[in-house]
């Protein structure tokens, strides 16, 4: 899943399905921008453009998705239009809360099933406490975070009261993949091993894709929002 | 500092990797040849800590892989100089790869993230449980115990406990105290109504 910086990457030429087979992960960028399966042998930029979507911005995405060291440039930065970007991680936020999670929470269920009650009630709070931090961070992010960012894009000027740290996003993110983390480790290594071990396969199968899917998350963040906010701010001070 | 090793039959390539990589503080060209019989009667005398060699001096295709030549030098980290196109399957066995293109700047971040797997990997696994000790501070940790307290319960420096409580954490890959809680209950080193 990683190329390194010189393979030339994604480009609208190349049709979605090659892109989707050699970049599994892409399928779950798909449905957050509105592109629906079903394309046929359409290209990239012809699913862009039917679809309404910036092909700067498909390719921003992507690239973070399948370059471990993406680090988008300032003219790649540019061309793309910022508050798309937002209304993407908003919609990843939906997508987390409405789907992802509520699958993982219904294997979690069937699978402590077997469980003595005494221990599966321990492994529900520790996710539902889990799962109130991750609403928690997310409900910053779209109150205050994203809306102090859209201000400064439309007027390229802040006001003083908005208190903005680009750490900010990291710690809390790294936050939430430590927590999945720990949650996959007992689930993996310290329930015994009579206590479903079908669902429990497909439970971690999932927990993993969607850890290395909030890390992608937190990236687009780091590297295309966070250097953009110091883009404009340095373009404000000249 | 990092002793390479460089095999890799193009003149213009062996030397301009070979003066590209003297830029570099960090590393150390201690020997470059152009073929492998060259490259195995001299590697174990100088045992480099990184060998960089272009896949096509040897049969890259075959199952076993270039690693396997050097069983005799279990710290050696292989770094693949890739020229030509080599499918991605064949371009796992390396540590890392280092294409055409690469600039200086890509060439010691892969050679840094190679020496790096190699400080982790290297350690024989850590397949020991929880030492006695360690279950002592893990209970107190359950029950809301701060470090200083951990250290005065059991006697121990503060100092102890912290080392005590890494160890813990990188045996069980857990790092939340409520985790760290639940791992306890569940191998009945508490019991839940000890927890406050």
């Amino acid at each position: 899943m990683n190329l390194s910086s010189n393979t030339p990457l994604l480009s609208p030429k190349i049709k979605m399905a090659d892109a989707i087979n050699q970049y599994h992960s892409l399928l779950t960028i798909l449905p957050r921008l509105g592109i629906p399966l079903g394309f046929g042998e359409k290209s990239i930029g012809q699913l862009c453009e039917e679809h309404r979507v910036s092909e700067a911005l498909f390719l921003l995405i992507s690239r973070v998705y399948c370059q471990d060291d993406y680090y988008p440039t300032a003219n790649e930065l540019q061309q793309c239009p910022m508050t798309d970007i937002i209304q993407y991680l908003i919609t990843s936020h939906k997508d987390y809360l409405e789907n992802k999670l509520p699958h993982i929470e219904h294997h979690l269920n069937t699978l402590l099933e077997p469980m003595d009650k005494k221990y599966s009630t321990l492994i529900s709070n520790f996710y539902a406490e889990f799962r109130k931090e991750v609403e928690k961070h997310f409900e910053y992010e779209e109150k205050v975070i994203f809306p102090y960012l859209r201000q400064i894009i439309s007027e390229q000027e802040a006001t003083e009261s908005a208190t903005y740290q680009k750490n900010t996003f990291n710690q809390q993110h790294d936050d939430i993949e430590d927590t999945l983390n720990d949650l996959s480790n007992l689930l993996l290594k310290y329930i015994p091993a009579e206590i479903s071990p079908v669902e429990r396969v497909d439970m971690l199968l999932d927990m993993y894709a969607l850890s290395s899917d909030i890390a992608k998350h937190a990236m687009m963040e780091d590297r295309i929002l966070v250097p953009y906010i110091q883009l404009l701010e340095s373009k404000r001070h000249e | 500092m990092n002793k390479i090793a460089i095999a890799e039959p193009s003149y213009i390539l062996r030397n301009g990797l070979c003066s590209l990589l003297n830029e570099l503080p960090e590393v150390e060209v201690i020997f470059s040849t152009d073929n492998l019989n060259a490259l195995y009667a001299r590697i174990s005398a100088l045992h480099p800590d990184i060998l960089i060699i272009n896949p096509l001096l040897f049969d890259y295709t075959k199952r076993a892989t270039i690693r396997a030549e050097f069983d005799q030098l279990p710290n050696l980290r292989i770094i693949g100089l890739i020229t030509s196109y080599i499918e991605s399957q064949h371009q796992r066995q390396f540590a890392g790869v280092i294409e055409l293109n690469d600039d200086l700047q890509r060439i010691k971040s892969t050679i840094n993230q190679v020496v790096n797997t190699f400080q982790s990997d290297s350690d024989e696994p850590d397949t020991d449980p929880l030492s006695d000790r360690e279950k002592e501070v893990l209970i107190c940790l359950s029950k809301g115990l701060k470090n200083n307290e951990i250290a005065d319960t059991l006697n121990i420096s503060v100092h102890t406990v912290i080392t005590h409580r890494k160890n813990i954490v990188r045996k069980t890959g857990i790092k939340s105290v409520a985790a760290l809680t639940v791992y306890a209950i569940l191998n009945n080193l508490i019991e839940e109504k000890d927890i406050i």
